[in-house]
């Protein structure tokens, strides 16, 4: 019998996926653990997360927050720089340390015959570091170098533009966790040992863990490095100024770029909002993927660009929503009317099966956002972070199929806001100035960004 | 390990095509993996490029697939989806809810089989106008982008499969025609020139029946294509020197070395780590640790079915020269190939590479994928501990041979400097 190739196939029985479980305790430092029991395979991964993003950086030391990032593993307990991170490839673990804009993270990923010994460095790591001065002096000539070599990287340059440019400079959350030049020059080693005092502390802190191991194997680990971690009283503050959306076209000049990379954005509601789950679909819709509006138009139909996108972007105490891609100099006011008219277009509302897509490829998605242990981990980590409830995971298929037409279209009208977006345009102002006179995108600056 | 021995069964269909079936239930997913035998290395001089444009037509629809239904359907599915272009190979794979598994055997193989009747002019150009942008993205606007383009082509002696970069030169993407297409798809493109890996939740009965039903009629094609490439050595070294819109200057090394699975190719892998892979490492330790007169350094060990080469890159730090961070790595491998490697560096490196292999297992599509590498390379899906193996055999003359055969030999010396005064 010939094979009738035009029929697609349907999908066998339905799938049985269990959802991990989480198991939460608290250490008697008040540190909290949540414990996401996975044996796959012998790999436990845990991450420490410290409630000191570069949000918290004070005024006129923007990059505090990463110097501490790199400082903090530059030497600690009985090791210095060099024989500590040795030790760590001894047992072939995977160490590393990073600032963001919320939180300072420490993950080790190892072995399950490793893990103990994994957890000493790490606990040594964390409450006994040096912060030498002269590994200061070294990782802030790091940065400094890094710096110059950011303004080589136009992707770098477009995000950082957004986020001055859309948050304004009374957010803290404007600037890239790297930090500003003038700052870090003045930042001192004193500075990173009083930003550690004030921040890395059991009750600040808390740790997720996903691995082959057992509860009580961990607890034993724990309690037996981090019980003598003491937590004694610290205060962080930090005020979130407002700065009102205004349709502005900002061009950062990169002289003799061959593309120019594009930004749209503007802000949007915070992560806790109840149109959280309304608006994810949205930006499924609209540029989520690679089948989105803005993909399918800008690439597959015009091939202005290698690929281009949307997203709503959320952190703890701020949100916005953006617009991404790169397209070939010559095309970007072409590009740039593409985008905007793919923003109105969304305002008119999607279709029955937009939405019905959308929604299939999220529900049955859910089960490969749980596969590897950094996946695992991660998800959890957002959870707590943004504060969401116990069941979320458990919900969070209904939540996704009560989403309704009604519901899409009046977030579409709320919060995607053409009239009033910031748009940034990395490239060079020479050819693209002649582009941008003709069309009405808004008022032009042209400028360079001081990183 | 045992979880590095991986169960699999391998047969092939009458039409050629190769099936690899490895069960894994912990997750109700399921990765298909799918590997045509053709990368740039099987293009020429002139008509570079179009193995990878090519891959990116094999998501333009086939006859019973239209325009952006392939991507449309595996994301409705719930899954996620990509392809990639090497030298000697290209791939497609898909990673799906288990229950699935059908959808993307369809798929797959109706652009195995059914490609040709849905290509348009349209599309092509389409896809030139995004492989173009894809090369100004990815190497044109980078900074450093175009190093390697530079590299490949000094390096390797004229006419050689890897003396050019997989995204092509601009002029030879832009001159395609469908032709050029259709004539690629027939010779490559065929059942007996590729190898599909399924890997993950799956009754083994019921996806052999699936297999059957979509894959086995579709015709094989005469495609034996045969290529002898030998090792080569430089007679001189060879320094060239780039402007580029950067604010630091970079220094590339680039000595011709083995092919991949030859003798010496994982004693230069695990080189590459004792160089620069951690902290501790040799050229890390002392070019960005201790003198600080570089920003950042790396090595690695390229390697592939026709030649191989060995790479160091290092970018100066304000004020310092590329001359003086060339000197100091070449002052670290005379001090290997003089006095060895001690057993600490080694261990180090072994135990890295061990968790590495069980860290890699995770994912399923990386697991289906490199089952496929084994098999197209060794002939042995299954080769995970074999090839851990070849790791752990390395030894302290076994680096120094590789150094002393490799190289003290001439190498190609690339400097990457800022364009004068340009901001």
């Amino acid at each position: 019998m010939k094979l009738n190739r035009t029929i697609k196939p349907a999908p066998s029985k339905d799938l049985n996926f269990v959802m991990p479980s989480v198991e939460s305790f608290e250490l008697d430092n008040k540190l909290k653990v949540y414990f996401i029991k996975k044996d796959t395979l012998p790999i436990v991964r845990l991450n420490i997360i410290i409630n000191a993003g570069n949000k918290f950086d004070p005024e006129n030391k923007k990059g505090l927050s990463n110097l501490l990032s790199m400082c903090i593993d530059e030497g600690a307990g009985e090791f210095d720089a060099l024989q500590l991170s040795e030790q760590f490839d001894l047992i072939g673990a995977q160490f590393s340390v990073y600032s963001n804009s919320d939180t300072l993270q420490l993950i080790v990923q190892t072995l399950t015959e490793n893990f103990g010994r994994a957890i000493e460095l790490l606990s040594m790591i964390l409450i006994d570091p040096h912060l030498h001065k002269n590994d200061f002096e070294r990782e802030k000539r790091k940065i400094i170098t890094r710096l110059k070599q950011l303004q080589d990287e136009p992707e770098f340059l477009a995000n950082a533009a957004l986020q001055k440019y859309l948050l304004g400079s009374n957010n803290p959350y404007s600037y890239p966790t790297i930090g500003k030049i003038d700052n870090i020059t003045k930042i001192t080693d004193e500075d990173v040992v009083s930003f550690y005092n004030s921040t890395v502390k059991p009750g600040n802190t808390f740790m997720v863990v996903a691995g082959a191991i057992s509860t009580e194997e961990l607890k034993d680990n724990l309690s037996r490095n981090f019980n003598n971690w003491s937590n004694t009283e610290f205060r962080l503050n930090i005020s979130i100024g407002t700065n009102k959306d205004l349709r502005k076209v900002y061009v950062i000049n990169k002289k003799d770029s061959v593309q120019t990379e594009i930004r749209v954005g503007h802000h949007t509601s915070g992560r806790g909002s109840k149109d959280y789950f309304n608006k994810q679909i949205l930006n499924t819709i609209l540029g989520g993927q690679f089948t989105s509006r803005i993909n399918l138009n800008l690439r597959e139909k015009h091939g202005y660009t290698y690929g281009a996108g949307s997203s709503f972007n959320y952190y703890k105490e701020s949100a916005y929503f953006s617009v991404s891609t790169s397209v070939g100099i010559e095309n970007t006011a072409n590009a740039l009317k593409e985008i905007m008219f793919e923003l109105e277009r969304i305002r008119e509302g999607v279709t029955p099966e937009e939405l019905d897509f959308a929604k299939d490829s999220i529900i049955r998605k859910f089960p490969l956002n749980f596969e590897t242990y950094r996946q695992v981990a991660s998800n959890f980590i957002g959870k707590v972070i943004f504060d969401l409830p116990d069941d979320y995971f458990d919900t969070y298929i209904d939540n996704i199929k009560a989403v309704i037409l009604e519901g899409v279209n009046e977030a579409a009208v709320k919060y995607i806001k053409p009239d009033v977006v910031s748009i940034i345009l990395v490239g060079d102002k020479d050819k693209l100035k002649k582009q941008l006179s003709t069309d009405g995108f808004g008022d032009v600056i042209f400028t360079e960004l001081e990183l | 390990m045992n979880i590095l021995n991986l169960q699999y069964e391998k047969y092939k269909l009458a039409n050629g095509l190769e099936v690899i079936l490895h069960q894994n239930k912990s997750l109700p997913l399921v990765a298909v993996n799918v590997w045509y035998k053709v990368g740039s290395a099987c293009e020429v001089e002139g008509k570079t490029g179009i193995a990878h444009l090519f891959e990116h037509m094999m998501f333009q629809g086939s006859e019973n697939v239209p325009k952006e239904m392939h991507f449309r359907n595996i994301q409705e599915a719930g899954g996620t989806l990509n392809g990639s272009t090497s030298v000697d190979r290209t791939n497609f794979f898909e990673k799906l809810p288990a229950n699935y598994l059908e959808l993307a055997l369809w798929l797959e193989s109706d652009r195995m089989g059914f490609f040709l009747p849905a290509l348009t002019q349209e599309k092509l150009d389409n896809q030139k106008d995004v492989v173009k942008n894809e090369r100004l993205e990815r190497y044109d606007n980078q900074p450093y982008g175009l190093a390697w383009e530079l590299i490949l082509t000094n390096l390797y002696p004229k006419g050689h499969p890897y003396s050019w970069a997989t995204i092509g030169f601009l002029n030879d993407i832009t001159g395609y025609t469908l032709d050029d297409v259709k004539s690629f798809f027939k010779k490559y493109y065929a059942p007996n020139n590729a190898s599909l890996v399924i890997a993950g939740d799956f009754d083994s009965d019921e996806v052999k029946l699936l297999i059957e039903k979509y894959f086995s009629g579709i015709p094989h094609a005469d495609n034996s294509v045969q290529k002898d490439v030998h090792l080569f050595k430089l007679k001189e070294n060879k320094i060239l020197t780039h402007r580029d819109n950067v604010q630091l200057e970079r220094l590339y090394l680039a000595f011709p070395t083995v092919k991949v699975f030859d003798e010496h190719d994982a004693s230069l892998d695990v080189l590459s780590d004792l160089l620069a892979g951690s902290k501790n490492s040799r050229l890390y330790k002392s070019l960005v640790f201790e003198k600080e007169i570089a920003q950042d350094v790396s090595a690695f060990q390229f390697s592939g079915r026709f030649g191989g080469h060995f790479n160091i890159i290092a970018t100066a730090k304000p004020g310092n020269s590329l001359d003086d961070l060339k000197s100091e790595i070449f002052k670290e491998l005379d001090l290997i190939a003089n006095k060895g490697v001690n057993e600490n560096e080694l261990v180090r490196s072994k135990n890295g590479i061990k968790s590495g292999f069980v860290f890699s297992l995770q994912n399923l599509e990386h697991l289906a994928d490199q089952m496929n590498a084994y098999n197209f390379y060794i002939n042995e899906p299954n080769s995970f501990a074999f090839d851990l193996n070849r790791y752990n055999s390395v030894t302290d003359s076994s680096i120094v041979d590789a150094v002393e055969s490799y190289l003290k030999d001439p190498f190609v010396e690339l400097r990457i400097i800022p364009a004068s005064n340009s901001k």
